[in-house]
């Protein structure tokens, strides 16, 4: 099975610019690629997930870097990004749209601009999309339950989530770290997330994680001419810097573990809900 | 030999041709690469003539005789009959429709074409976009029937469209995973994202079928699954 | 002997249509009726019971060349009805959003009546003709694209105004669109002033098309229900005015007249009330005066985007009362009117629309009355019906 679709290159990467750092994830890819884009002419407009009340994500079209950065940072809950796409084009008026989201909204951008039924004048203005690599993810209050319930932190007062080694991580603004086993919180998925095969956002331009490169680096997946050149621009120009990837066990052997896992283990989920006689996507 | 298309109105607003020559200066690319043979609204020809693709955008009045005429005389004429648009393909804003206005009361019954003659191709939206009409113009011209698939399936289906069927269909059978795009694509606004789920306002649903037909979780064609531009 | 000549359908035009004319031995028509064949949808009957809000999404879609106008004429109605003040900058963007459908229809109504003018062996004129028309209506659209939030149907027109206002960047981006309509409004208007003079000088009949009917305008960009006696407008069957039984019962259209009789309504009808426009002469002075009126609308709008205040509000929340109300829009053919009763449940009690074209039904009627039959379908599409 082929765990990552198709690319070009991989690369670990992070950006140069420290005040994104502070505030993003991991590198930092999709902030300074965005900041870069806006700041370029490269995009007029992107689509992210802002974060909102007690960590609830709420999708905005993004013009300018600081903006930008305000939204940086993991949501480990459902954030209908592709939502905005027609606004950005309407109100905001935007003509080179940049999109992140989970392979699953990149799927969903994917299909629209190969059927733009309902998208007049819309996608020939999506000029870049970056996926996250993402293995499941949590409705508002399954995420509410983890952060709440097992790790024992309010959610108003969570800066920070991440899910690394194993565990799923909470970030106080008091300074506290709070964690639990990954394995506790799979009750909490969101069931939809079982009928998933993309792990590495398979049809972006550029997709990007943690797994595979060390902390406060990503894992960045080359996969179109677009998104190569973008990156290298940005590389070029000293906005992020890179490292070859680890082809090691703790590299590119983690991300393709994880890769397959998923493929494997929802190839049997959707199998089983044939089986009962249930929809599944359809691929055809 | 070029193809021959023609294009014919039942009952609608004629949005979908419009939405066809909103391809603004394509527009005369797309004129220039098949050979329109009939167009009441843009053409002069008064008989529908034998033709490639018929295109047909709007519903069927049951009963107006003539209609039903003009039904027969499309599936004969034509060797691939298009519904184009929501009214056409899926009943869209003539579900509402029941009859009791002056000066024609009688006429009260409108039904999507798919559902009165056997169609090959059926595109829901009210009105789909230019670019998807020249995609499914573009595909039928080099017969793609990959990419037209989805729309022979519609065409099959016979089935009325709604924003409940996002419900049906995806929130209901544990598929939903909150991606937008139906909301995205919904020419009314009906759509809402709430927790991550859509909510439909039936007070705005006009059942064009169009976010049921955007949803990557209720059909995922393999050409979407392909990775361009590499 | 007289003759009776069909038309049927007539063509370049929207909806379904037929000619009957009756024709003297000189050609010249003597009476003529012009038929509506298209099944009549019931859009009056559709809404009774439903949301109101579900009013300007369903009517819209009576028309899909000027679905703006009945979406601004359909919330103006249930506004006046519940009695509910639309903050100034969602009635700047809903002036804005029609006059960019108008800025769009116009230019479609010159593609459909070119061929009227231009001669087959003019190839490269029309294809010029042709790429003019659709730069034109490509920033009526994008207007109405980011105004309305759709080209075709747009819901942000809401009752109690407009969804949401536009972005800095949008407005700069209309600006733009504006300035480059502004010179091709320049060249459709000489262009088609011209060739309708050949036209006219080349068939040898300068009056082709004169009629002696009054005129209904409003407003020149917008509409104003304050405007027209509404004492005067009755809607009639067919059957009472028509004297032909197979002809009343043929029609799909009411017949409204205006002080008892048929009146013109449109660009003409505009300039004439609010300019100097020539009246009583050929119709194919309607031509050139919608030609003309895109320039007024491009005009118009550029001043919408100067006064527009893109952090103002622009919709309330409007709160249902019983009541009835009227509302007028300047569609491109002629003044669209809607008129609405809602009760204080937020429902449709009843509804009526005189839908901007059926003014000019009867008047075609006239128009064609008095000249040769084989110019019938020239006159009839000068109304853009
Ligand atoms: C649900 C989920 C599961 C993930 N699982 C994995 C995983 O298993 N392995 C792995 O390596 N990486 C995973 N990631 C990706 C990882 O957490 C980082 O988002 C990614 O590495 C990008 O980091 P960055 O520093 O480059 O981005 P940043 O510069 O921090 O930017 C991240 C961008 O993503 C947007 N975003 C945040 N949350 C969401 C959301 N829920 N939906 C849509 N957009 C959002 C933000 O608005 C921001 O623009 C997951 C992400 C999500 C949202
Ligand atoms: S697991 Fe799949 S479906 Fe779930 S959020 Fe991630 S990409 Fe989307
Ligand atoms: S689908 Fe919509 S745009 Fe097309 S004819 Fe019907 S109402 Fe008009
Ligand atoms: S498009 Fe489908 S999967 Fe996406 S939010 Fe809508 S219903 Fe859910
Ligand atoms: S919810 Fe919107 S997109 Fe879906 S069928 Fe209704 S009107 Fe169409």
């Amino acid at each position: 099975m082929d765990p990552f679709g198709k690319y070009n290159s991989i690369i670990s990467a992070r950006a140069t610019d420290k005040r994104i750092l502070k505030k993003s994830q991991d590198g930092g890819i999709v902030s300074a690629t965005f900041i870069y884009g806006l700041e370029n002419n490269i995009l007029d407009g992107v689509i992210v997930a802002d974060r909102g009340e007690k960590f609830k994500p709420v999708p905005k079209v993004a013009t300018t870097p600081e903006e930008v950065i305000e939204a940086a940072g993991t949501k480990y809950t459902v954030c209908p990004n592709i939502s905005l796409l027609k606004s950005a084009v309407r109100e905001y008026g935007c003509d080179k749209i940049g999109v992140v989201g989970t392979p699953c909204q990149i799927i969903s951008t994917k299909k629209a601009i190969k059927y733009p039924v309902g998208l007049r004048h819309v996608t020939d203005k999506i000029a870049l999309t970056i996926g996250i690599f993402c293995m499941e993810n949590f409705p508002y209050n399954g995420m509410k339950t983890v952060v709440e319930e097992l790790c024992g932190a309010r959610l108003e007062d969570v800066v920070k989530t991440d899910i690394g080694k194993g565990k799923f991580w909470v970030y106080t603004k008091w300074g506290e770290t709070k964690s639990v086993k990954l394995k506790e919180t799979h009750p909490y998925e969101q069931i939809a997330c079982h009928v998933c095969t993309d792990y590495t956002a398979e049809l972006a331009d550029i997709s990007t994680g943690s797994v595979g490169s060390p902390d406060g680096w990503s894992s960045v997946f080359l996969r179109t001419k677009k998104g190569e050149e973008i990156i290298k621009k940005m590389i070029d120009g000293g906005y992020l810097e890179t490292k070859p990837i680890d082809e090691g066990k703790f590299g590119l052997g983690i991300l393709k573990k994880l890769a397959l896992t998923k493929k494997e283990k929802n190839i049997k989920e959707i199998e089983h809900r044939k089986e009962l006689g249930l929809p599944v996507p359809i691929i055809e | 030999m070029m193809v021959t298309v023609a294009h014919v109105q039942l009952s609608s607003c004629c949005g979908c041709l419009i939405s066809l020559s909103d391809t603004y200066e394509k527009l005369i690319d797309i004129l220039g690469s098949i050979d329109l043979v009939y167009c009441q609204t843009l053409a002069d020809a008064r008989e529908i003539p034998n033709a490639d693709v018929i295109l047909v955008e709007g519903a069927v009045c049951l009963d107006d005789h003539h209609t039903m005429e003009i039904v027969k005389e499309v599936r004969e004429k034509g060797k691939i009959l298009v519904a184009l648009g929501a009214c056409s393909a899926v009943g869209g804003i003539t579900r509402f429709c029941k009859g009791g206005q002056m000066p024609k009361p009688v006429q009260s019954s409108f039904s999507a074409l798919t559902e009165v003659v056997k169609c090959d191709l059926a595109i829901p939206g009210c009105p789909p976009s230019p670019e998807l009409i020249v995609n499914v113009i573009t595909a039928v011209l080099n017969g793609n029937m990959e990419y037209l698939r989805p729309f022979a399936k519609y065409a099959e289906s016979k089935r009325g469209a709604c924003g409940c069927d996002l419900i049906i269909n995806v929130i209901n059978k544990s598929l939903c995973m909150g991606c937008g795009v139906c909301a995205a694509s919904c020419p009314t606004r009906a759509i809402k994202m709430i927790e991550g789920r859509p909510l439909v306002s039936s007070e705005l649903c006009i059942k064009c079928g169009v976010c049921s037909f955007q949803c990557p979780r209720i059909e995922l064609p393999k050409g979407v699954c392909q990775l361009d531009g590499e | 002997m007289a003759k009776t000549i069909n038309i049927t359908p007539t063509t370049r035009h929207e909806g379904h249509g037929k000619l009957i004319l009756e024709v003297e031995d000189n050609d010249v028509v003597n009476k003529a009726y012009y038929i509506n064949t298209t099944p009549v949808r019931g859009f009056e009957t559709m809404l009774v019971g439903r949301p109101a809000e579900f009013a300007p999404i369903a009517v819209m879609r009576i028309c899909g060349i000027c679905q703006t106008t009945h979406g601004i004429a359909s919330c103006a109605a249930i506004e006046d009805a519940i009695g509910c003040e639309i903050p100034k900058d969602g009635r700047l963007l809903r002036e804005l959003v029609g006059l960019g459908n108008r800025m769009h229809s116009h230019p479609l109504h010159h593609l459909l009546t070119a061929d009227d003018f231009i001669k087959p062996e003019e190839k490269e004129l029309r294809v010029d003709v042709i790429k003019l028309i659709q730069r034109m209506r490509k920033v009526g659209q994008l207007i109405v694209d980011v105004v309305g939030g759709e080209g075709i149907h747009p819901p942000n027109i809401v009752i109690g105004g407009m969804r949401t206002n536009i972005s800095e960047r949008a407005k700069a981006k209309l600006y733009y669109a504006l300035k480059r309509y502004e010179k091709d409004a320049y060249l459709m208007y000489e262009a088609y002033t011209e060739l309708i003079e050949r036209y006219l000088e080349e068939i040898g009949i300068p009056d082709l098309g004169a009629h002696k009917y009054p005129y209904i305008a409003s407003h020149t960009t917008f509409g104003d229900k304050e405007d027209i006696k509404w004492d005067s407008v009755v809607e009639i069957p067919p059957q009472r005015y028509y004297k032909d039984k197979k002809i009343a019962e043929s029609t799909s259209v009411m017949i409204p007249l205006y002080g008892g009789v048929p009146v013109e309504g449109g660009p003409r009808a505009r300039m004439a009330k609010f300019g100097n426009f020539r009246i009583g002469g050929s119709a194919m002075d309607i031509n050139i005066a919608r030609a003309k009126e895109n320039l007024g609308a491009v005009y118009r709008a550029m001043e919408i985007l100067d006064e527009l205040d893109i952090n103002g509000k622009t919709k309330v929340t409007p709160e249902y009362k019983d009541g009835s109300g009227i509302g007028v829009h300047e569609a491109p053919r002629a003044t669209n009117v809607h008129f609405a009763e809602v009760g204080k449940d937020g429902k449709i009690k009843s509804y009526k629309i005189i839908a901007a074209s059926t003014w000019n039904f009867p008047i075609v009627e006239k128009a064609i009355e008095g000249y040769p039959h084989q110019h019938a379908e020239v006159i009839m599409r000068a109304y853009d019906i």
